[in-house]
């Protein structure tokens, strides 16, 4: 090739013009903000030099109609490309608010669906980082059908392959939909913002004063509506922490989830773990401590860990191997299983067994929580979901009682006839319908009634129930659990469980899918 | 566009807001006022981790760690802190310098149930995750905690009541 050609100079040219279009100054109004700018976090995401950006250079679409102005910039305002996150292969997309407000016109939603197409063919996980002032008006409804592309790709590739969506900017109308539908939403405080209608409709039409923070900002998402999965403080932090939550998923359903070596100091056999159930039933614990103890050092990462925080879900190693973590949260709530927590795990199980990671169930759950606010918002149909994703799960399910399994909650959470593989129970596990004091209540309530002592009959007969029932060795030699275990060996005995289930396969019905509650 | 992340610094924020930082990879030489000292961290079987100063062994655990937020329990004194890169650090000022007044954080009973203790007096400072009080729900204790840093400014929870959903349980003023 002639160096000096025509051709060799308009692509340097080309090249050129690509550098002048980022300017530092529009770099610098991005961190003015308190945020990075689409090329600074595609680097911090990827390995050093193995991101390749595809689509470059093409431009925006003409106008149907000439209203308002289109600037004529290369890229439409978003990247896209692949790369390698700790050496693995990974799809992304990078909304640039720096162009046009990172607002998605028709070209725009095309190369997101082209990286999204080439991603599910490829089979690996995809990144979607938003910033975006949403539709671009001047594209019109042309702009609309491309959001409904994307939607379209995302439903396509669930299941199949990891999706995750980084909220750092703003997200709002019908964007929103898209990361709602992803596996998995960061966001980052005080910078995202996510609704479906902003402050300013919202004053229009309900007369209603709420800031962008109190309506749809991170924290608000992570505790109380549960569309976010994870937030941070910053953006790099964000990015080290989805970088960390990558190494647990496989690439694809088909593949395993990548084992990575554990450093050998957790001990199979933890005498430690006898110390932390307390024998008074009504003193709380924290259920992270035993999490901790069983898996592998450091490796647990809890998902939505400030919704529903009486359910704890994450992903953690056992022996290298990915697992999921279901566990009552006796500290919160007394870890009772509500309409939030019930959705959360249900959700968090469906992921698990889309990607073939086992479902590890710490059970400590006084039942569901009564009460009318919870009937009428339908307790029954989302504890349903808790129900269905569980039995239909069919990757390896092991449980592990630590000490309350009452009723209803007892049966959802993994029980042995729902279809779970291994149910282990520690000594300090009270099995029964439900607990002394309400089964007490019922089966002496003449007794008590009559009785010139009431309040000594009831302790009396509480404890005798206690004794006699709720305890876990009933059930053991009934057959509903497998065995009771010393909670010093309870890795162990999950360790040779999953060896036992390593080749695991269930027949799936042959239909179209299931009718879950939803 | 390449900007390669070389960072040989970094920082701890504590949970009251002061600031100490260090060099990464980590130096056994630590700086106290103006004099350096040598301080070394070590891990055993026997021991757990540790840190070794003037030959005395300091105990040091990990109670806690999320991202860049840690919690550490040394001298069974137990330090919040979060550790920051020099943009997250400027970050941090640019959303600082955005933040509005103080709130008032009011702290709500997550569910019906009777308050057994409480743990805190008003004008009392608090930290984040710190118990308020104990409240006993579905027959089991909960410590509600405080969802922010900042002051007690009331406490309308009594020990031995009955509270509903909802009930305000302590005020207060957010830093």
């Amino acid at each position: 090739m002639d160096l000096s050609g025509k051709s060799y100079k308009a692509y340097l040219e080309r090249r050129e013009a690509l550098k002048k279009q980022y300017s530092p100054k529009q770099a610098e109004k991005q961190h003015k903000k308190g945020k990075l700018t689409a090329h600074e976090r595609i680097n911090r995401l990827f390995d050093p030099g193995t991101f390749e950006e595809i689509d470059t250079f093409v431009t925006p679409a003409d106008q149907p109609v000439e209203f308002g102005k289109v600037e004529r910039t290369f890229g439409d305002g978003v990247i896209v490309g692949h790369g390698k996150v700790n050496g693995r292969l990974v799809f992304a997309y990078a909304q640039d608010f720096t162009i046009m407000g990172g607002s998605l016109g028709v070209v725009h939603s095309r190369k997101i669906a082209k990286i999204q197409e080439m991603a599910l063919k490829m089979g690996s996980p995809i990144i979607g980082i938003m910033d975006s002032g949403g539709a671009r008006i001047q594209d019109g409804v042309a702009s609309l059908s491309g959001y409904a592309s994307i939607f379209h790709n995302i439903i396509q590739s669930s299941g199949i392959i990891p999706q995750i969506s980084v909220i750092m900017g703003p997200a709002a109308g019908g964007a929103v939909y898209s990361p709602a539908l992803t596996d998995f939403v960061f966001m980052v405080n005080h910078t995202s913002y996510m609704f479906v209608t902003g402050p300013n409709v919202v004053r229009e039409v309900l007369n209603e004063d709420v800031t962008f923070e109190d309506l749809g900002g991170a924290e608000i998402h992570a505790i109380k509506s549960g569309v976010a999965h994870m937030i941070y403080d910053d953006e790099e932090n964000t990015i080290l922490a989805l970088k960390k939550f990558l190494s647990y998923l496989p690439s694809n359903n088909v593949e395993n989830p990548p084992f990575v070596p554990e450093d050998g100091t957790v001990q199979d056999v933890c005498e430690k773990l006898r110390d932390i159930v307390p024998d008074d039933p009504n003193k709380a614990y924290d259920v992270k401590d035993v999490i901790q103890l069983v898996v592998d050092r450091n490796s647990f990462f809890e998902t939505a860990e400030l919704f529903a925080p009486n359910l704890v879900t994450g992903l953690a190693r056992l022996k290298g191997r990915t697992i999921g973590i279901v566990a009552n949260q006796p500290k919160v709530l007394a870890g009772v299983l509500d309409i939030d927590s019930s959705t959360k795990g249900a959700r968090f199980i469906r992921f698990c067994d889309a990607f073939n990671i086992p479902i590890l169930t710490f059970e400590d759950v006084p039942g569901f929580l009564p009460g009318a606010e919870q009937e009428h918002r339908g307790i029954i149909r989302h504890g349903a979901k808790l129900l269905f994703a569980y039995s239909e799960a069919t990757v390896p399910k092991i449980t592990i009682i630590l000490r309350k399994a009452y009723g209803g909650a007892f049966i959802v959470m993994n029980s042995k006839n729902l279809g779970g593989d291994f149910s282990f129970a520690w000594p300090t596990a009270e099995i029964a319908v439900m607990g002394p004091e309400g089964a007490v209540a019922i089966l002496y309530r003449k007794e008590l009634a009559e009785s010139k002592n009431p309040a000594e009959l009831k302790k009396e007969l509480v404890k005798k129930y206690r004794d006699k029932i709720a305890n876990p060795f009933i059930a053991d030699e009934l057959g509903y659990i497998d065995e009771v275990i010393d909670p010093a060996v309870t890795r162990k005995k999950i360790l040779s469980a999953l060896n036992a289930l390593s080749n695991k396969w269930v027949k799936v019905p042959n239909r179209k899918h299931g009718n879950m509650p939803l | 566009m390449n900007d390669k992340l070389h960072i040989s610094r970094l920082f701890a924020l504590s949970s009251d807001n002061r600031k100490y930082s260090f060099s990464v990879p980590l130096k056994n030489k630590i700086r106290i006022g103006k004099r350096d000292y040598t301080v070394q961290l070590k891990s055993d079987d026997k021991y757990g981790t540790y840190i070794l100063w003037k030959n005395r062994r300091y105990p040091l655990e990990v109670v806690r760690s999320r991202q860049n937020k840690y919690e550490i329990l040394f001298n069974d004194i137990s330090y919040i802190f979060t550790v920051e890169t020099p943009f997250s650090l400027q970050r941090m000022k640019v959303i600082n310098t955005r933040k509005g007044k103080p709130g008032l954080a009011s702290v709500k009973a997550p569910m019906p149930g009777k308050l057994l203790d409480v743990l805190v007096r008003e004008g009392a400072p608090i930290l984040r995750g710190e118990p308020l009080v104990i409240l006993e729900a579905m027959k089991m204790q909960n410590e509600i905690q405080s969802p922010v840093n900042g002051t007690i400014l009331k406490i309308h929870a009594r020990p031995n009541t009955n509270v509903m959903k909802d009930d305000v349980l302590v005020e207060i003023k957010a830093d």
